[in-house]
């Protein structure tokens, strides 16, 4: 065998034998730009912040109630977070809200109409909710592997067509009828956390470990990285994407069943925006639109920086249009952080 | 090299359109194991495209593709893959936000033992331990095999790629130019992993327009021109100037025996 | 407005006003002369065409409303273009739509401006396009160029629906109680005059009742849920809530029942969505402020059909037209339950 000294093993090591003061000095900045650090530090000082302006706000009444507005959103950006790692975008995700809420309310009005029993009527609500969610996502999936249209474009046109669809399913107005013991459903309490925000958070738990510990994580990593590399290497691209926004469509549809819960009745503009908000969490969280990077808890905590805004700015009584402004301000600074690390990352 | 052995892989008449543009025509080639083939032509000539073909990427139009004297169809580059045909694409490059170790095991990962495994989790840390090793065997010695690929220079980004090639290669691997962007002593280097391969007892195609290195490193050199082979010849019977002069069509063609 | 002595304004006015009845003229004589389009008294020309333009299309309000300008559109054989973003009240979506339509040309057009600021623009290339304007549920700033105003009584609504709050919290003198007021849009001015009714008579009756939040929910009955949650655990001791539209109602009404504070937080509701009117009976609701959206689509059409058929002379047209405002409560009759409750188109 021939001995090789390659210019890989110099360089690396090179780097690797610089002293401790400077490797310590390199952690320091590591920490300082590092996003889940940093997202921990903002949200923090926005909870320090809300609470002194209002004693209340630091309850668990509160916090109950940031984190039943959390979960559905959370939802969104699980799915959210794989699309773009993969490359992609999902703008749809709002829209499949609205339409498998809307979708499953009939069905429950239905079922609650001919008798069925409550608990019944809304298995099988949930069921239908997120069989609507995955269609819409394997339609997405179709339109990018088969029709060859961008998953910006793909997701636009299922984003107007689902929010048409509901407002033409329901004519416009709310859907009631629906199992009566539906809406005190999700009141049941640990702390500041109801049940349907522990099943949330076990689902974020699980697909942080499915994004990062998991083949299934690593495929989408390597597909947002270069597509090209993982044809190469022997993976189905298409296949693989597939299951990314299906999984999408799925997250969004049990999104749906959320809503339905939290409102009672089904409404044609319940998920309207949503797609947006998903996005700007899963960006704050340190993912880059252009695909290959992200993480889990950045999401996560990034929906969860974006729940605290909304409650926060109402609960102080200020113009809640200003949320918009502040969530453009974290989302830029996401981004310039992004740059930054770049740089970083191109002078080394 | 050794004319009388079987060829490990071979490719017979293979011909390949673009709707009315002829990219491949009759093309025959061989390859023995331990036998380094330098691929060179103009741009245009067909080199990428019988890359492509070798590599199951595109299917051929006509002809026959043989493994070890069998007939085989490649319907993606899963399948050469799996047969043990490695290529490095020009510029394919890696997944540059995955680590070193995880590139090496792209589409290949290994998964925990036992329920997890199924469940699709991967076990990292032999998959870091045994990319350290395989990169070694073939002389590339990546200190960290935990960083990312973002996290290297080009030159060590090459490295990591035809290391993972060689070090997965059963049969055949292909290198479609290894050494473009390369430094001087880079590209040495690369030159020295493509004699370990050989040694390994791969057929190796090396895919290049630095003829000094085709030169250099090759055991026999084919010529494409135009879609076709013009020359097919050991690289003992050609020195620089005859070889650019074959390449560019000022030397009158005669395929070799 | 039409108070104001003579001022260069008035001046003004007084010639837009003029050189639009002008432009108007022309291009109604244009129209005879080239086609019979849109000439009036014309029984056996072409149809008339109405367009109608609201907020958020997808709120039973407009819904109703629709019912109503649709059913005196086809008993007075016109044809009526209904449009309006499907679920977001805001002027960035509808001025696009008013645009569209009025490149349409059509003989007159009704429009509920979901910004009196914003959409006034628009009123005006209308007016000065020949096209007459009504405006239904709100208006834009500058009254002069519309021939009518057609509304519920939003002050009054204000006003009634304090009056019921503070009956369903017990207020007495000398007490103090939180409430807070759910809205769709900072702007509009249905919210607007209802909420100036409701803090006017809250001063003047109430000095012990504290407004303690305002929020909005941009026609979202997911964010009007979330705000009152909100509001729920900040003001643990609210007494009532004001929920001043539909949408918000809607979101209110879930809070409190998903919360079991049905019947401990007073709530009073504006319209009469089917669902909300549902819930009088089980008391989520204290008490519904209803509007009739029907008949403001109903007399905006038949205002502006009057107009243009009497050669688009104002005469016996009520510059300002008010239709009362009914309070539902438990003690209302299910028949004016079934009546006032809006229908779905």
């Amino acid at each position: 065998m021939v001995k090789v000294d390659t210019v890989a093993a110099k360089e690396l090591t090179g780097s690797g034998s610089a002293g401790g003061a400077n490797r310590s000095g390199a952690t320091l900045r590591r920490v300082l730009v590092n996003q889940q650090f940093l997202l921990i530090v903002v949200l923090v000082a926005m909870i320090a912040g809300f609470s002194a302006l209002n004693e209340n706000f630091l309850s668990i009444g509160t916090f109950g109630n940031i984190l039943v507005q959390w979960a559905p959103l959370a939802l969104l950006a699980i799915g959210e977070t794989f699309v773009i790692v993969s490359g992609g975008i999902d703008l749809s995700v709002g829209s499949t809200v609205t339409i498998s809420g809307v979708v499953s309310a009939f069905a429950m009005a239905g079922l609650t109409g001919a008798g069925v029993p409550d608990p019944v009527a809304i298995t099988i609500g949930a069921v239908v909710a997120a069989a609507v969610g995955l269609t819409v996502g394997l339609v997405n999936a179709a339109l990018i592997n088969f029709a060859k249209l961008v998953p910006f474009v793909a997701t636009l046109a299922t984003l107007g067509a689902g929010a048409g669809l509901a407002l033409v399913l329901t004519k416009g107005g709310p859907v009631s009828g629906g199992p009566p013991s539906a809406i005190g459903l999700a009141n049941v309490w640990l702390g500041p956390f109801s049940w349907p925000v522990l099943i949330v958070i076990v689902i974020v738990v699980i697909a942080g470990l499915y994004l990062h510990k998991s083949l299934f994580g690593r495929y989408t990593f390597a597909i947002g990285g270069n597509a090209f590399a993982a044809t190469a290497a022997g993976i189905s691209v298409k296949k693989h994407l597939t299951k990314v926004y299906a999984l999408s469509g799925l997250l969004a549809g049990i999104a749906g069943m959320a809503l339905y819960l939290q409102l009672g009745s089904g409404s044609p503009s319940a998920g309207a925006g949503n797609e947006l908000q998903a996005i700007a969490a899963v960006v704050i969280g340190g993912a880059s639109l252009t695909g290959g990077v992200g993480r889990m808890s950045g999401t996560v905590l990034g929906a969860l920086i974006l729940t605290v805004v909304t409650s926060g700015l109402l609960v102080i009584n200020i113009d809640p249009n200003w949320n918009q402004v502040v969530v453009a301000i974290l989302i830029a600074a996401a981004v310039a952080l992004q740059a930054l690390r770049g740089v970083h990352r191109r002078i080394k | 090299m050794t004319e009388t052995a079987a060829p490990i892989y071979e490719v017979r008449n293979v011909s390949k359109n673009y709707g009315s543009v002829v990219a491949l025509e009759n093309v025959s080639l061989q390859i023995h194991a331990g036998e380094v083939i330098g691929l060179v032509g103009d741009n245009g000539a067909g080199k990428s495209t019988l890359v492509k073909v070798l590599s199951g990427a595109h299917q051929p139009d006509g002809g026959q593709i043989l493994l070890d004297g069998i007939e085989r169809h490649w319907h993606s580059p899963h399948g050469a893959l799996q047969a043990g045909i490695e290529t490095l694409y020009q510029d394919s490059g890696l997944a540059p936000n995955l680590t070193v170790s995880s590139n090496v095991f792209l589409g290949r990962e290994l998964k925990v033992p036992g329920i997890l495994g199924r469940l699709g989790f991967l076990s990292q840390k032999k998959m870091d331990t045994v990319a350290h090793e395989d990169l070694d065997r073939v002389g590339i010695g990546v200190a960290a095999s935990d960083r990312t690929v973002a996290e290297l220079s080009g030159g060590q980004r090459q490295a990591v790629a035809i290391g993972r090639a060689v070090s997965w290669a059963r049969k055949v691997i292909i290198l479609d130019e290894p050494t473009n962007h390369l430094g001087a002593r880079q590209a040495n280097e690369v030159l020295d992993v493509i004699r370990v391969a050989k040694a390994k007892g791969l057929g190796v195609i090396f895919i290049s327009h630095t003829l000094p290195h085709v030169l250099q490193v090759t055991d026999r050199i084919v010529v494409l021109r135009l879609g076709k082979i013009v020359r097919d010849a050991p690289t003992s019977e050609f020195d620089a100037e005859k070889l650019l002069g074959t390449i560019t069509g000022l030397i009158g063609s005669a395929p070799s025996a | 407005m039409s108070n104001r002595t003579a001022s260069r304004a008035g001046i003004k006015r007084l010639i837009t006003v003029g050189s639009v009845v002008a432009i108007a003229a022309l291009g109604l004589t244009a129209c005879s002369s080239t086609s019979a389009s849109s000439t009036p008294n014309s029984g056996s020309s072409k149809k008339l065409t109405i367009a109608f333009v609201v907020g958020a299309s997808s709120d039973p309000f407009f819904q109703a409303m629709k019912v109503g300008a649709q059913d005196e559109a086809n008993a007075l054989g016109v044809n009526l273009v209904f449009q309006g973003n499907a679920t977001t009240y805001s002027p960035a979506t509808q001025i696009p739509i008013v645009n569209q339509v009025l490149a349409l040309k059509p003989s007159g057009l009704a429009l509920a401006p979901t910004d009196p600021v914003a959409l006034q623009n628009s009123v005006t290339q209308a007016v000065n396009a020949g096209i007459p304007v009504v405006n239904v549920d709100s208006k834009v700033n500058d009254q002069s160029k519309v021939i009518s105003f057609i509304t519920g009584d939003n002050a009054q609504g204000g006003s009634v629906a304090a009056d019921t709050l503070a009956k369903a919290i017990g207020y007495q003198a000398g007490g103090t109680y939180q409430v807070v007021v759910g809205l769709t849009s900072a702007t509009a001015t249905t919210n607007v005059d209802r909420l100036n009714g409701f803090k006017a008579e809250i001063a003047a009756k109430y000095p012990g009742i504290d407004i303690v939040a305002t929020g909005y929910s941009q026609s979202n009955p997911t964010t009007a849920n979330t705000n009152i949650n909100n509001w729920l655990t900040t003001y643990p001791k609210l007494s009532g809530i004001f929920a001043i539209d539909g949408t918000n109602a809607t979101g209110a009404a879930a809070a409190l029942q998903a919360k079991g504070l049905t019947g401990k937080v007073a709530l009073i509701g504006y319209d009469a969505y089917k669902t909300n009117v549902d819930l009088i009976g089980t008391g989520v609701f204290t008490a519904l402020v209803a509007q009739d959206p029907a008949a403001e689509g109903k007399d905006a059409v038949d205002t502006l059909v009057k107009y243009i058929k009497a050669g688009n002379k104002a005469d016996g047209i009520k510059k300002s037209v008010t239709l009362p405002n009914i309070v539902l409560d438990r003690s209302t009759s299910a028949a004016d339950l079934t009546k006032f409750t809006y229908v779905q188109g």
